[in-house]
């Protein structure tokens, strides 16, 4: 694979606007009551008047080790030759098995399609017209980054060298291509 | 104060529903009846060469019980009628897909097997017309069986790895899974072999056959709840998320679930009846009673470990 996509989270920058949220469901057709992406917002953190939030991204982690693609018996789900996982909408049989092994549980069943649904990074639409994603253009403060780790002067490169980041749950080796840059406030979640 | 974020359903991590845990009960139940018949018949003394009532009921019970199992299973896709997508496509890293490929070979070894055994019954549930295919298979019998006692090793574990191979939930992502449902689907597979041969073959529970396999019941018992111990026992050692899933067995609906339906009914029930006097013991009454204590275990602990092996992500 020559390209290795992947989107930078920085939750200091995020203000859990929903913008990124509301253009994929317009880009994507995502119906309601189900979304590709959404932020989670936890808080307030500390004394008042200096309060914060943090925020977190949920979406396709785009693990590298997809558990979804190991899973799924007819292979409608898919890592492609640019590295996304993706589905075949005409291989889904609805089986749900996806949906289940998915330990970030982002993937959903559409209710309009009946096929496993999620983010692909606007890879059939956006990505294809060389667009960014949907959510980092409409992103207000520029909170998301889009691009590719292995073209070293790309700004994702650059950034995941330069900024202390993390990933979620990659005790289970699922190889998530979700970063987040950590917010520098803290704040006890019990 | 309302999110900002939308409808959070969709990260309910329970995704698979009592409908999946009657697949796996019936799928457990088909392999574990035909493991019993098949092993009797192979492994017992007598010399007595007719078909015995457990083994018609365990013919009977191998198709049946797979299919209504399957259909469950069809129906609670979302696209039921675009189900033969999943026969000519195989992604063989998938354990569906490897059961789909066990199964595919599976069933209509078993209608085959169901048609030898019950060649003499087949006339008068007005079913002559398959008597000649029933003759024309009875040479095959012998590597049918051995064939077909392979596939529901397969068909009894693969229900237990296809939960196992999700390692997002720790109770599911353990070793000793696949074990546990191929021992507890014997024991279902022993109690509706029971009931079948009781009810529809006229034993009288005194063959050699049935003794047979009352001598098993306690050691597949002790096994199944082994296996369980083990399972909460490599939850507690591995700590962290996948000790909060011992919660399970103290709170909620499916604590009760496992402590009456597993072990009240589906243990206790049938150690217990082997306390009464064997007069007793043996009439058909306490028989299929136990027999449906037996069964009504199996199935609650499918539930418990679907339900509850679902609440905790780790």
């Amino acid at each position: 694979m020559s390209q290795r996509y992947v989107i930078v989270h920085d939750e200091n920058k995020c203000i859990g606007c929903q913008a990124c949220s509301v253009a994929c469901r317009s880009e994507n057709n995502v119906p309601d009551g189900v979304s590709r992406l959404q932020v989670h917002i936890q808080g307030p953190f500390g004394e008042a008047p200096n309060l914060h939030f943090k925020y977190h991204r949920m979406s396709c982690q785009q693990c590298e080790n997809a558990p979804c693609v190991t899973v799924c018996p007819t292979g409608a789900a898919y890592i492609g030759d640019d590295g996304i996982v993706s589905i075949k909408p005409e291989k889904c049989v609805g089986c749900m098995y996806c949906v289940a092994a998915c330990p970030y549980k982002v993937r959903f069943m559409n209710p309009e399609t009946k096929v496993a649904d999620k983010c692909n990074f606007c890879k059939d639409t956006r990505l294809a017209r060389g667009e960014q994603p949907a959510c980092v253009d409409v992103c207000p403060t520029d909170a998301l980054v889009f691009g590719d780790t292995n073209d070293n002067n790309s700004q994702v490169a650059k950034m995941l060298l330069q900024r202390a980041n993390y990933q979620d749950s990659t005790h289970l080796g699922t190889k998530p291509r979700v970063y987040r840059i950590p917010t520098k406030k803290g704040g006890i979640v019990s | 104060m309302n999110n900002t974020w939308g409808d959070v359903a969709q990260y309910d991590p329970v995704t698979w529903n009592w409908i999946i845990a009657i697949y796996l009960f019936m799928a457990g139940l088909s392999a574990g009846s035909l493991l019993i018949g098949l092993g009797l018949r192979w492994w017992s003394n007598t010399d007595d060469k007719s078909e015995s009532a457990i083994l018609k009921a365990a013919a009977l019970i191998a198709p049946v019980a797979i299919c209504i199992g399957l259909a469950c299973l069809v129906f609670d896709l979302t696209k039921p009628f675009h189900f033969w997508l999943i026969l000519i496509n195989y992604n063989f890293e998938s354990v569906m897909a490897i059961g789909v490929a066990v199964l595919l070979f599976y069933i209509p070894l078993t209608f085959a097997y169901a048609l030898m055994v019950l060649r003499d019954e087949l006339a008068q549930w007005k079913l002559g017309f398959l008597t000649p295919i029933a003759t024309m298979l009875l040479p095959w019998r012998k590597p049918i069986e051995l064939v077909m006692f392979v596939l529901a090793l397969g068909v009894g574990a693969y229900t237990g790895f296809l939960l196992s191979a999700m390692n997002a939930y720790p109770m599911l992502n353990t070793a000793v899974l696949p074990a546990l449902f191929l021992v507890s689907g014997l024991s279902a597979g022993a109690a509706a072999n029971t009931l079948v041969a009781l009810l529809m073959f006229n034993s009288n529970g005194h063959e050699p056959h049935m003794k047979t396999m009352h001598g098993m019941e306690l050691p597949v018992v002790f096994a199944e709840m082994t296996f369980i111990f083990m399972l909460f026992c490599a939850l507690y050692f591995k700590g962290g998320a996948a000790a909060m899933a011992l919660a399970s067995l103290t709170t909620g609906v499916w604590a009760v679930v496992f402590w009456v339906g597993v072990v009240a009914i589906g243990f206790g029930i049938p150690l217990l009846s082997m306390l009464m006097p064997a007069h007793s013991r043996h009439t058909k009454g306490a028989m299929v009673t136990v027999a449906c204590a037996s069964l009504a275990g199996v199935l609650a602990l499918r539930h418990f470990i679907i339900y509850a092996g679902q609440s905790y992500i780790s």
